[in-house]
């Protein structure tokens, strides 16, 4: 058993400066995650990806919204996905939107690099259940 | 065996010709111009449906009582010489005893005699042969009229010598006078040449592999009308199963089509608009959405919150929320009234006065910005327009030019009116920015799509723009390139 908490990172990829500093104080609040990192669009989080110098720095999930600005969530997935290989870590992958539009979810959902389409706003109990998966790590195992 | 030869016949040749003449089935007649004598001959009055000597054997009652009086002028020319225009062939119409008029073919010869000028001439009963001629000729008629009604002709491609004949009907098609000669090659040059390869290679592939073709394209005729026509193909097999000749039918289908194509125009235009309306309904939702679940979200972390500075910072964003949702009911409103304007009534709009409105309401970004703007409305000063329309298309695509300017160069903006026929169009071109077509063109007119990280960006601009050009049953074109700038082409009208 391994008694050691694991810290686990997670990144949101949102233009919306609200839900963003809402999911931070509910993730701080209830200590779901240890670490966060924000990204305002798709090209943010993948230039951060890529750069070497955050190679330690990777986060274990992110939460990607669908509308943005630049680079938009299904723009992020295909560029993530040319990329997963060369990513020294496993990243879970959650799309999250406020679109009920069943072509959006079947899409997100079609997609064997996305763990789940959530929709906003977002459950906390869902959100909770995500968390106390990662860290975890038998857990872990049904994501790989 | 005339008369006039008995010299080289018998005295008993004669008797037996004599029975001839009688028995054959045409009436054989002769008439003495000088002694106004005049011999029937028994075939004569059967013919007729009469026994001999049951009607008066004269001249005159010939004339009178028998020859159908239309008929009479034509009958007379075959006595005359045909120095003075006789001719010994005519069709006459005699009255029978039971069957009324019937037709004749009456072959007259003039002789001159020792007894004086004699004519004589036969009669055959030829009725049913003209009334076949009629009928045909009016079965003629009609197929020829139904052609030139429906504007359908027909042709035929001999193989072997890949002559082609072709109908009236189809030459009329190619405004084409009946005797000119067209080969396959000649005809196909009339279609236009985008469609020549297709027609040779479907006439080839009928030949070759007998297949049966059926197009609809667009031809040019010999007068220079660009119209729509219908060329349908049949092979006709020999018993080797050869496609000894190609059979079809040419119609001009022009209305037909450009009804056609009108109605697909107008499908389009709903279905656009179906789409387009689908799409509002999510945006609309997503939106609201977006909003009342950031608006739950802070209402719970506040109530979590014990931290002062925490509760006014959780405060200010629910302000914000409750701006933007105010600020999205507006947006909703202004879509509405999109539709419930459009009934309002068009007014003569002075585009100069009206750009100069639109410019002086914006007069602080204009100067922010050291835009330089250039505005050419000669080609069309006013248009009946709906005003607050033409002043919002203005308003956003002035704003829109105004806040997407290349960073590196102060915007140049041009904005002029175009008349083609009745159709007018505004053009409005910047040297912004510009936006990346290929990957944003289709969206660029959607609701809440921005493509910039520009924090005024609301993506309701063009959006607006488009439902109302389009509502006045014009259309937007855009024309761009990053780092170059952009071109908005409306249709107004």
């Amino acid at each position: 058993m391994n008694t050691e908490k694991k810290i686990v990172t997670a990144g949101i990829v949102d233009d919306d400066e609200i839900f963003t500093y809402g999911f931070k104080k509910l993730i701080i609040n209830k200590a779901l995650f240890d670490e966060i990192l924000t990204f305002a669009n798709g090209k943010e989080a993948i230039d951060f990806l890529k750069a070497p110098e955050n190679v330690h720095h990777l986060p274990d999930v992110l939460f990607v919204d669908i509308n943005m600005p630049v680079m938009d969530g299904w723009e992020f997935n295909k560029a993530f996905e040319e990329i997963k290989s060369q990513l020294g870590k496993n990243i879970i992958l959650y799309n999250i939107s406020s679109s009920i539009d069943l072509d959006d979810i079947k899409r997100a959902k079609g997609n064997p690099l996305i763990a789940d389409y959530i929709l906003k706003p977002i459950d906390e109990a869902y959100l909770a259940g995500i968390a106390q998966s990662l860290q975890n790590p038998t857990d872990l195992k049904r994501y790989n | 065996m005339s008369f006039s030869e008995s010299n080289t016949f018998s005295a008993e040749s004669m008797a037996h010709i004599a029975r001839i003449i009688n028995d054959i089935n045409a009436g054989v007649w002769e008439y003495n111009t000088d002694t106004k004598q005049v011999k029937w001959s028994v075939g004569l009055y059967a013919a007729l449906g009469y026994a001999p000597g049951e009607i008066e054997c004269s001249y005159n009652y010939f004339f009178d009582h028998l020859l159908y009086y239309h008929d009479k002028p034509a009958f007379l020319k075959t006595t005359y010489h045909p120095r003075h225009g006789g001719s010994p062939v005519a069709h006459i119409r005699l009255l029978t005893k039971q069957n009324g008029y019937q037709w004749f073919e009456n072959t007259t010869k003039r002789h001159e005699t020792s007894d004086g000028p004699i004519i004589h001439g036969v009669l055959t009963n030829i009725n049913a042969l003209k009334m076949l001629e009629v009928e045909l000729a009016e079965s003629n008629f009609n197929l020829a009229e139904t052609g030139r009604i429906a504007k359908l002709g027909s042709w035929e491609i001999d193989i072997a010598t890949m002559g082609l004949k072709c109908s009236k009907e189809m030459m009329e098609i190619f405004e084409l006078t009946e005797d000119v000669k067209m080969t396959m090659e000649d005809s196909i040059s009339y279609f236009e040449p985008q469609y020549r390869l297709l027609l040779t290679n479907i006439v080839n592939d009928a030949i070759r592999y007998c297949k049966p073709y059926d197009v609809e394209v667009q031809f040019k005729t010999a007068k220079n009308n660009v119209i729509w026509v219908r060329c349908k193909g049949m092979p006709v097999l020999n018993d080797y199963g050869k496609c000894v000749k190609l059979r079809g039918i040419f119609q001009d289908i022009d209305s037909i089509k450009k009804k056609g194509i009108n109605m697909q125009s107008s499908i389009n235009l709903l279905d656009d608009q179906n789409k387009r309306l689908q799409n509002f309904a999510y945006i609309v939702s997503h939106n609201l959405r977006s909003h009342s679940g950031n608006l739950k979200f802070m209402v719970n972390l506040f109530e979590e919150s014990r931290q002062e500075e925490d509760r006014a910072e959780i405060f200010s964003h629910i302000k914000t929320i409750s701006e933007s949702l105010s600020a999205t009911m507006g947006h909703l409103d202004e879509i509405v009234k999109i539709q419930s304007e459009i009934t309002r009534e068009r007014k003569a709009v002075d585009f100069e006065t009206m750009f100069n409105n639109v410019a002086s309401a914006l007069q602080t970004n204009i100067t922010a910005t050291n835009a330089h703007i250039s505005t050419n409305f000669t080609d069309c000063r006013q248009i009946d327009y709906i005003p607050a329309y033409m002043e919002s298309i203005f308003q956003n695509l002035l704003t829109n030019a105004l806040k997407y300017k290349h960073p590196d160069r102060e915007p140049v903006i041009n904005i002029t009116t175009q008349k083609t026929g009745t159709d007018v169009y505004l053009l409005f071109e910047d040297n912004g920015v510009g936006i990346d077509m290929a990957r944003y063109g289709d969206q660029l007119f959607g609701m809440y799509k921005t493509f910039h990280r520009n924090s005024d960006s609301k993506g309701i601009g063009l959006f607006i723009t488009r439902n109302q050009v389009e509502a006045l049953g014009g259309n937007i074109q855009v024309e761009s390139a990053v780092n170059v700038g952009t071109k908005f082409t409306i249709k107004l009208v």
